[in-house]
């Protein structure tokens, strides 16, 4: 809109005249041609929607053939890396894809794998787990190697764990359950169980999910350098390796020499490249059009692919919810904070919070309504769950509920603003709910909780901070309230769950970093509970336990669930390869990490 | 001035101002509907005439409902910037014109410097500072940022005015600094002034847009901005609910350009020579240039003023 007559002012009376008709007809000729613009834009806003869907669809229908070319033998995958890679160090605090453990094990591998839909624990670089009691024995896969060549032996499974009890790294605390790790001989590593406490289900989850190095390449670096090492050029011991890494992409190629082929088999794409996207949006974009064969990105209303545009997009169930639930985003109350410290004021925020609408929206309908339990209702979690004692002792999104607590229970009355306050003065607002930004979900979910709360009488704000910074105030217990999400479903949970959310042991005091126990929950009960939980043999035993602190969370709640999500999204688009697991063929699980590598090995190109 | 025929487009562009003032300070109460409340689930079509004629957004909200006081909020943080920047240049400018010397100088010094600082920046660091995100600090914010351009230009008005013989009238008659500032200054700006409100106006709304699209937008209201970054977030373009990001985009639009239009149409109204019709025929031969003139220089149309600073034209008062 900007006319550059108006910016001559006419200086002289000869000029003057000149510019003086020129001005008139043209002022009118911008101005309609502005008109015309505007309603351009507008029309090209629209047009631009359909063009994109447009180009989708066209490749999307001659998808039988696939991609031509170099990069038709590339996997193009997305959802793990949202920035320039600064490190591939599994060992790292923050591990850059493909080297994190809740990843795909591309570069580096486990010892067993974990599959989420029985809980049970795949080979890897073992052949199986052999527990006793006290003792649990991995025997390795024959001739595992190393990608430069050397042989990957029970020495370097024993060094990745050795370090652990030296360095602070995210699997150290299996040495406070473990003895001793030992190498029986080259080829069996041999795991003894403290016997207090006593908890094999810790032991087996680090089992699988921590990722082996090797000994000969980082015994080099001193013990309190490794977490700072960049290793950008990894030597491990999966089926990729790392090609190039810059600004724009992550670039693997396949490992032809892998020892695992006659394992698992030799996977049928040569590369696998995730480019590095800056918003969701981006990357669901190209899934729809099929320049990304598989993400792991939240797509809202990802059906509108195949139902609306018939695009060969999938997901592993056909109906809603779509995926498969394997985490729980939390409310976390800071409960030393006044009027949250109140147990009341925690329910009748539990109950003012709708949670059906956070289902069908911040979720997209990925998601139940959360129930008031930390168990998952669904997946190998289902066996602790109790529907019934949810029912009796729980809470569900009811409005007059809440207003109930707090006029009855409370006495708490409303002030001119239109907030509650107790009788003690206290007023119930004032408070910030933070999250990391650009997880939309996330984002919406919390605007929800700040829209129930106001509509009950209780003020709270929504703020989005980047994500370190909001997740040091979390660690350090510098926030009023803070949505995130306790550990997924794994071989150790659900009692590593009750153990982040309840168990105030090893939790470091407010203003230094902790890792579980954001809001510094304290309970008698808890440590025994917890210990037998992870001491028991039987699932029945398990269960008792599961249960006895389910209902000290219904009582206390120092969270409160918001919704379920996947553990890892699992999105794909069919029209360059093809045979991605789904709850029809279930040959592999719905994940990135753990087992669920075993479909990379399993897909194939579509040929014309 | 003594003539004030309003031309066709001042109207066409007063009555569109009018009705996006009706819909931001009637809309809402007309449309009962909470722009909170949930009426349907995640991104439903539009149906009806009721609070989902124009669909819902991602949380279930009405889209309608969320235009209507999203209008509103876009005026107030408009207006209240608008006033703000206006008064703020206005009166420095004013000052520094009419004063000249050392003032001016000093005046003018911290101007240009504000002028030299981007604008966005400036008001991402005070919005990210300030702990309030409500509509009053936001406007606020934008209004103090935006006021730099406007205190050149009306410093270059004044500066010209200043010669005026009326003005020596005024001193010798004993009137004070503000009394002549009030009285024998300022109405032979008001036209530039006037207009330069108009202008401030629409880049106000289009920087709360902007801020608001960065997800810096009020917390406690919803506004055109942040229905668009959330219709961003949510892919709305991808999966084809247009619903979601068009009201707010033709919202927007209107409401920039009709105020673009009115403040050049106003420009007509105010400087003969821009006249249209009669207007040009009776312009030949070409009149003589008059000291008059010098006052009618139409502020310079920018939208969004406060991310691209207008370039100022070379200060008239140099020469004067």
């Amino acid at each position: 809109m900007n006319d550059p007559m108006t910016d001559t002012p006419d200086t002289t009376p000869s000029d003057g005249s000149h510019w003086g008709t020129t001005w008139a007809s043209s002022r009118r000729r911008f101005l309609a041609l502005a008109g015309l613009a505007a309603g351009g834009a507008i029309v090209g806003v629209g047009a631009a929607g359909c063009g994109t869907a447009q180009t989708g669809s066209s490749s999307g229908s001659e998808g039988g053939k696939g991609r031509p070319g170099a990069s038709g033998d590339t996997l193009f995958v997305a959802g793990f890396q949202w920035g320039p890679p600064t490190n591939f160090n599994p060992v790292g605090p923050s591990p850059q894809w493909p080297t994190a453990g809740g990843q795909s094990q591309l570069i580096y591998e486990s010892l067993l794998r974990f599959n989420m839909l029985d809980g049970s624990l795949a080979p890897g670089l073992g052949k199986e787990l052999q527990e006793t009691d006290t003792t649990m024995t991995v025997p390795l896969q024959d001739g595992t190697k190393w990608s430069d060549g050397t042989d990957l032996t029970a020495d370097d499974v024993v060094y990745t764990f050795q370090i652990a009890k030296e360095a602070s790294l995210s699997y150290s605390n299996v040495w406070e359950y473990v003895d001793s790790i030992e190498a029986t001989d080259p080829r069996t590593v041999q795991f003894t169980l403290k016997k207090s406490p006593y908890n094999p289900g810790t032991v087996r989850n680090a089992i699988a999910n921590t990722l082996i190095i090797p000994k000969a390449i980082w015994s080099k670096i001193p013990v309190d350098k490794l977490t700072a090492e960049t290793n950008l050029q990894p030597i491990g011991s999966g089926p990729f390796l790392m090609d190039k890494a810059d600004q724009t992409q992550v670039n693997l190629k396949r490992h032809d020499d892998y020892w695992g082929k006659a394992v698992y088999g030799t996977p049928a794409m040569t590369t696998i490249n995730h480019p590095i996207f800056k918003s969701n949006n981006d990357g669901d974009l190209k899934l729809e059009s099929g320049e990304i064969d598989a993400s792991q990105q939240f797509t809202a209303q990802i059906w509108k692919m195949w139902e609306d545009k018939q695009k060969p997009v999938g997901t592993w169930l056909k109906e809603k919810p779509y995926y498969l639930p394997g985490n729980l985003p939390l409310l976390i109350f800071n409960i030393n904070k006044k009027g949250l410290d109140n147990v009341k004021v925690r329910r009748a925020i539990a109950h003012a919070i709708n949670y059906p609408n956070i289902a069908t929206t911040a979720m997209s309908d990925y998601s139940e309504p959360a129930n008031a339990s930390v168990i998952l209702p669904s997946g190998y979690e289902s066996k602790f769950y109790d529907q019934a004692a949810v029912d009796a002792e729980g809470w569900t999104y009811d409005k007059e509920k809440a207003v109930a607590i707090l006029e009855g229970e409370l006495n708490a009355k409303k002030g001119s603003d239109g907030i509650y306050v107790l009788p003690d003065g206290t007023k119930l607002g004032g408070w910030t709910l933070i999250t990391p930004t650009g997880w939309t979900d996330w984002n919406t979910a919390c605007e929800i909780v700040a829209k129930s709360a106001k509509e009950v009488g209780i003020d709270i704000k929504t703020e989005f901070p980047q994500a370190p910074t909001m997740q040091n105030k979390m660690q350090n217990g510098n926030f009023d309230l803070c949505m995130y999400s306790y550990s997924g479903v794994s071989a150790a949970s659900p009692w590593s769950r009750f153990r982040d959310m309840l168990d105030d042991r090893g939790v470091a005091e407010v203003g230094k970093t902790a890792f579980y126990n954001y809001n510094r929950f304290k309970h008698p009960d808890v440590p025994k509970l917890l210990d037998d939980a992870g001491a028991a043999k039987t699932d029945e035993e398990r269960k008792t336990a599961y249960q006895a602190l389910d209902k000290i969370y219904r009582e206390q709640i120092p969270v409160v669930p918001l919704m379920y999500r996947p553990l890892e999204f699992f999105e794909f688009n069919q029209s360059n390869w093809s045979g991605f697991p789904t709850a029809e063929d279930p040959y592999a699980p719905p994940m990135w990490s753990g087992a669920g590598i075993g479909w990379l090995f399993k897909i194939k190109k579509v040929s014309a | 001035m003594k003539s004030m025929n309003f031309t066709t487009r001042f109207w066409i562009s007063f009555s569109l101002v009018l009705a996006t003032v009706l819909i931001g300070f009637v809309g809402p109460l007309i449309i009962k509907t909470s722009p909170d409340a949930v009426v349907g689930g995640l991104y439903d079509p539009p149906s009806g005439f009721g609070p989902l004629l124009l669909g819902t957004d991602n949380e279930g909200q009405s889209v309608l409902a969320n235009l209507v006081y999203g209008t509103r909020t876009s005026l107030i943080v408009g207006l209240l910037a608008g006033t703000i920047a206006s008064v703020i240049g206005l009166a420095i400018g004013i000052v520094a014109g009419y004063k000249g010397g050392v003032v001016d100088e000093i005046l003018m010094g911290a101007t240009n410097i504000a002028l030299a600082i981007p604008g966005i920046v400036i008001i991402i660091l005070l919005s990210i500072a300030l702990d309030s995100r409500a509509i009053v600090p936001l406007g606020a914010v934008i209004g103090v940022t935006a006021w730099p351009w406007m205190a050149r230009a009306v410093r270059a008005q004044a500066t010209s005015v200043r010669t005026r013989e009326h003005l020596d009238v005024a001193r010798l008659s004993g009137a004070r600094f503000w009394s002549i500032l009030a009285w024998d200054l300022l109405p032979y700006l008001l036209s530039y002034v006037v207009m330069a409100f108009v202008l401030q106006v629409s880049g106000a709304i289009l920087a709360e847009a902007a801020l608001s699209l960065l997800g810096l937008g009020p917390s406690n209201a919803v506004s055109l901005g942040t229905m668009l970054y959330w219709a961003i977030a949510w892919g709305s373009v991808r999966t084809g609910a247009w619903w979601a990001f068009l009201p707010p985009t033709i919202m927007l639009t209107v409401l920039a350009f009709s105020l673009l239009l009115l403040q050049s149409s106003m420009d007509e109204v105010f400087n003969p020579r821009l006249r249209r019709g009669k207007a040009v025929k009776r312009r030949k031969p070409p009149s003589p240039r008059t000291p008059e003139e010098i006052e009618e220089v139409s502020p310079t149309a920018i939208g969004g003023s406060t991310l691209v600073q207008p370039p100022i034209g070379v200060s008239r008062g140099a020469d004067s």
